[in-house]
């Protein structure tokens, strides 16, 4: 055995650092493979040897989609799951395709060929140019006139404008997604920033509605015709924690956001308990205290009538579709409100809504819903052709707009958008979206 | 012992408490998180995790940006592992094992911590990458808010010693140790010790929310160096720790130098539960909290310590 391949097999026992691109329905699939000891998911293409790319992708973020496989040091390559090649390879270079329920031997597998030799690291896919021609403007051929004036290789440069005190500073225009770690795929903002500060958003999204499968979500099934509640219940707390295990991670607590995943697979009918003890060590992990923003713009109105789910709720608007149904009513059902907007409001309420519905699951016994054609989803009312996720992106220019960088991915991630659920149904949806 | 041995002895000496401690980090990081998240905890494989990730990231490429600074992505690393053994040259592990014992050890200790800024800056800076660069700036606002707490809180043992030699301050705490002495000091030492060496809550510029801050463009050797030089920081932060608050080379039984790296990874395992524990801080409340609570805390340590030696 020559040194290369004792080196590269002592490599290869290390967890494969994964870039994963949860494409359309592959969301919880590739959240669980945290859960893996197998595979490390990583931030950045760079610190990553395999790029995973999970169901499909938009057509339009196929050249966001070959930067970033270009952004992988070599030797890398691309696994693709429940996908057809993503890059329209063909031969030696393209990616291992999986079609079954679990990636993680083929990760393996990859890696050791890749690390030993025996396959070849992939090239890359777009030319190795400059975005649009140097334009060779202005005295330093910076591209404009004066210092900061014009557009060299296409990158804008910062310019100056007035910012919240009156100064005038640089800002930055920067273009967030469509596959930053933090964000659901397919969600793009075009930030300006001055300094870390957002002074004005555009929200676009890759994702259409009305193109997506849903027919595994309990929820999407309520539309069309009765569901058991126990099993929208015990979905509903899995969703939040699914959700919670996301948000921990945002917030510096990688451990404990593998911890709620765990309990996400766990939870039972009448776990409420459980729910509520793992709570409790979240909130003394002080992420209430010094960790989420209490993001002061939103007042009540703004998110009335809006159907928000626990977002609503938080701030004491009784918006839940469950109070009209005569099911839930039999139950002694009441909406959990409480009166603290803002990121910490929402990770509370949704905290205890999972408690709550894991309770209601066990008194529930077989019964079904009543009201057809509008459920009340993890997120809020979910319609036939109308859904939370859609209506939450219209309110996101103005709820991150002031915000500190840290404090806007916060509170994006506190809001729970779900472009499965959004593709899933119909609707007017959206295209742009500013502020 | 002619002086020259001496020095070899002592320059060997900070070289293992590098590797020992930078292992020591890499090895209780993975450990505790396995335990805080509730997996099996697979001993042998986290013993042996260290030398895999370094043989794969040695295997990795190193990747480039568009129109980077290269001279300064690749002196950043270098700067700061620099900065941290030059910090660590001070911390003596036992009377006389000391690389350096100038009479203005703490200023010279306090100057390697006040350039840990221009590191940071300088790698976040070169990649022309928008990501890093906003964990540049933020790292900015952080070290000037924790420059001043950190100093004061180190400045509060000099009063006792009568000295800035780190030796001499650790002489000072052979009757009473000044964790007892002074009951603050450790702690804001702690605290802000995670600030600078951007670690678990304090992680501001490297942050998840900018999915890697000022590490997002570094691949392979590069990422691997970037690591090392911040966990040497840590040991660093960690080793001076026990020489200002937990009495250095003193204690019973075991000999000095063995006391010295017992306490200090005592201190490295503390800082690395709390990053695992604690949610990452906003660097709004941050600032806050150094300015308004840790600075007169700092002060009020200072002001008790002169007090009771008047």
């Amino acid at each position: 055995m020559g040194l290369t391949a004792r080196f590269g097999g002592l490599a290869a026992a290390e967890p494969v650092p994964v870039f994963a691109i949860a494409g359309s329905g592959m969301k919880s699939a590739v959240q669980d493979l945290r859960l893996d000891p197998g595979v490390r998911i990583v931030d950045t293409p760079r610190a990553a040897a395999v790029l995973l790319v999970a169901g499909a992708t938009a057509a339009q973020d196929a050249e966001a989609l070959a930067r970033i496989h270009d952004a992988l040091p070599h030797p890398r390559a691309t696994v693709a799951w429940q996908v057809a090649e993503p890059f329209g390879r063909a031969g030696g270079s393209s990616s291992v395709v999986v079609d079954g329920e679990d990636p993680v031997p083929a990760l393996r597998a990859v890696l050791r060929a890749l690390l030993v030799g025996h396959r070849p690291s992939e090239p890359s896919i777009l030319p190795d140019v400059d975005v649009t021609d140097w334009r060779g403007v202005g005295p330093y051929g910076q591209g404009g006139s004066g210092m900061t004036g014009g557009t060299p290789y296409g990158r804008p440069m910062a310019e100056l404008a007035p910012d919240r005190d009156g100064l005038r500073l640089d800002i930055l225009p920067v273009t967030i997604g469509p596959f930053f770690p933090r964000l659901p795929v397919g969600l793009v903002l075009d930030v300006q920033l001055a300094g870390d500060v957002v002074t004005e958003v555009l929200v676009t999204t890759s994702r259409a509605v009305g193109t997506g499968d849903g027919s595994g979500s309990p929820f999407i099934r309520a539309l069309s015709g009765p569901v058991s509640i126990a099993e929208l219940e015990l979905a509903r707390a899995r969703d939040h924690l699914r959700w919670l295990a996301d948000a921990l991670i945002a917030q510096g607590l990688p451990a404990y956001g593998r911890r709620a995943l765990r309990l996400a697979h766990d939870v039972r009918e009448g776990d409420g308990g459980r729910v509520r003890a793992a709570a409790a060590r979240i909130r003394r992990s002080g992420v209430f205290r010094w960790s989420l923003p209490r993001s002061g713009r939103l007042d009540r109105a703004a998110f009335s009538g809006l159907g928000l789910g626990p977002i609503a709720r938080a701030i004491g608007l009784a918006e839940d579709v469950r109070i009209e149904d005569a099911a839930y009513r039999a139950l002694g059902f009441a909406p959990y409100l409480i009166d603290d907007g803002g990121p910490p409001g929402w990770w509370h309420a949704r905290m205890e809504e999972a408690a709550r519905s894991l309770d209601l699951a066990a008194e529930a016994g077989d019964r079904k819903t009543t009201v057809v054609g509008r459920v009340e989803s993890p997120r809020g009312r979910l319609g036939s052709d109308d859904s939370p996720t859609a209506r939450a992106l219209t309110l996101l220019p103005e709820i991150l707009t002031g915000l500190e960088w840290g404090d806007a991915i916060a509170t994006l991630v506190a809001l729970d958008l779900d472009m499965d659920e959004m593709s899933a149904v119909g609707g007017a949806g959206m295209a742009r979206v500013s502020a | 012992m002619n002086t020259y041995a001496a020095l070899e002895m002592a320059l060997l000496a900070v070289a293992s408490a590098v590797v020992v401690g930078v292992y020591a980090v890499a090895v209780a990081d993975r450990l505790v998180e396995q335990l805080v998240a509730g997996d099996r905890v697979r001993v042998a494989a986290t013993l042996a995790a260290p030398a895999r990730r370094v043989a794969l990231l040695l295997s990795q490429s190193r990747t480039t940006t568009e129109r980077p600074d290269a001279a300064g992505w690749a002196l950043a690393p270098a700067l700061l592992a620099g900065l941290a053994v030059f910090a660590l040259a001070f911390v003596p592990l036992g009377p006389g094992l000391v690389v350096a014992d100038p009479e203005t050890g703490f200023v010279a200790f306090s100057a390697a911590i006040a350039f840990v800024m221009i590191a940071v800056f300088l790698h976040g800076w070169s990649p022309n990458s928008t990501l890093p660069l906003v964990g540049a700036y933020r790292y900015g606002a952080q070290a000037l808010s924790f420059q001043i707490p950190f100093l004061l809180a180190m400045l509060a043992t000099a009063l006792p010693a009568e000295s800035l030699s780190i030796v001499r301050i650790v002489e000072a705490q052979e009757p009473l140790w000044n964790v007892v002495r002074q009951p603050l000091g450790l702690p804001i030492y702690l605290i802000v010790g995670l600030a600078v060496s951007f670690w678990g809550p304090l992680n501001l510029p490297d942050g998840p929310d900018l999915a890697g801050g000022t590490s997002v463009e570094d691949a392979g050797v590069a990422r691997l160096l970037w690591g090392l030089a911040r966990s040497t920081m840590l040991v660093a932060v960690a080793a001076m720790g026990a020489a200002g608050f937990l009495g250095g080379w003193y204690g019973p039984l075991l000999p000095g130098p063995v006391w010295v790296i017992v306490k200090t990874l005592v201190l490295l395992a503390v800082i690395v539960i709390a990053g695992h524990v604690f949610a990452r801080v906003r660097i709004e409340s941050f600032v806050i909290a150094a300015w308004v609570v840790l600075i007169p805390l700092a002060l009020l340590n200072i002001f008790v310590s002169g007090a009771l030696l008047l």
